[in-house]
């Protein structure tokens, strides 16, 4: 489902205005696994995009159980979205025409795959930035549910109209 | 369980978590939280809403694994991750920690924590970061 505005301008990197947002996958036996992510992005108004920079955990998970939830961590400022739907990881070495969910991976990765280039995080503090950003892919998940996850209304469709 | 240190343990009450949860089968659902109160050195407590515990109960009944991922600033400042095992009794969901990851960006991220000596763990955040928990 296609994000509206709000949504895009949220998930960007904070220098941009965007938040920090926590990545939940799971194993297949149901082990979750909860990680901040701070390069995000959205493409083709459905699929969010965060830079893999060797998530291991999340890479097992997504290889056994392909579905992952993303939450906005900070700052939120009211906007308390759950966005839910099919993820994988990809990467270079993917055959040419490889596609995910309806998107080509050459298309993402070669907008995305050098994240660093892109997007220098100069306003990471010093003492929590990578000492060198190591992208190994590109973390993409499908919007196909998004969500209240607010106290009051969690669980509760969001209109995208809004 | 898991022994929190005293920088973990700020993080968490003073931020709260997004609590990541899942079926048996491995769909996952996430509420937030934005604060806690450590029950003991090991068990951290959240209290949810009526809508929170609709949305989750059924997952924690079949599977009571819970992962926890600071929120708000902590998102930023506090790169740790929790997991345990959860239960809800009333309007609270309790999560008894069994594990502390690392998820400091870099090197270090997913290095196991629990499984250093404590000291070395106290060690190992005095030389990483200048605070004991989120501004007060």
């Amino acid at each position: 489902m296609k994000l509206n505005h709000a949504m895009k301008d949220a998930l960007k990197i904070v220098g941009k205005g965007g938040s920090v947002v926590h990545l939940t996958t799971c194993s297949l036996e149901g082990i979750p696994n909860t990680v901040g992510e701070r390069f995000i992005t959205v493409f083709n108004d459905e699929y969010i995009l965060i830079a893999d920079m060797f998530a291991q955990k999340t890479r097992v998970n997504l290889n056994e159980n392909p579905i992952g939830v993303i939450t906005l961590a900070h700052p939120v400022k009211g906007r308390t979205w759950s966005f839910k739907g099919p993820a994988t990881i990809l990467q270079e070495g993917l055959p040419s025409d490889y596609e995910f969910e309806g998107v080509k991976a050459s298309e993402i990765l070669k907008e995305w795959g050098n994240w660093a280039e892109k997007e220098p995080p100069s306003e990471v503090p010093p003492d929590i930035r990578p000492p060198v950003l190591v992208q190994r892919g590109v973390i993409t998940l499908k919007v196909t549910e998004i969500t209240d996850y607010s106290p009051e209304n969690a669980g509760n469709p969001i209109n995208t109209a809004i | 369980m898991a022994k929190l240190t005293p920088r973990q343990k700020n993080w968490l009450e003073g931020t709260g978590a997004h609590i990541g949860t899942a079926s048996k089968n491995g769909v996952p659902t996430v509420i937030v939280v934005d604060k806690a109160t450590m029950v003991d050195d090991s068990t951290v407590k959240f209290i949810l809403s009526p809508k929170q515990i609709q949305l989750v109960v059924k997952n924690l009944n079949e599977n009571p694994r819970a992962s926890l991922g600071p929120g708000g600033i902590g998102s930023i400042r506090a790169a740790y991750q929790f997991k345990g095992k959860s239960f809800i009794i009333g309007n609270e969901l309790f999560v008894e920690i069994e594990e502390i990851y690392s998820t400091k960006p870099g090197p270090e991220a997913g290095l196991r924590l629990d499984n250093l000596a404590y000291n070395d763990v106290l060690k190992f955040e005095a030389s990483r970061w200048a605070d004991d928990g989120p501004p007060r």
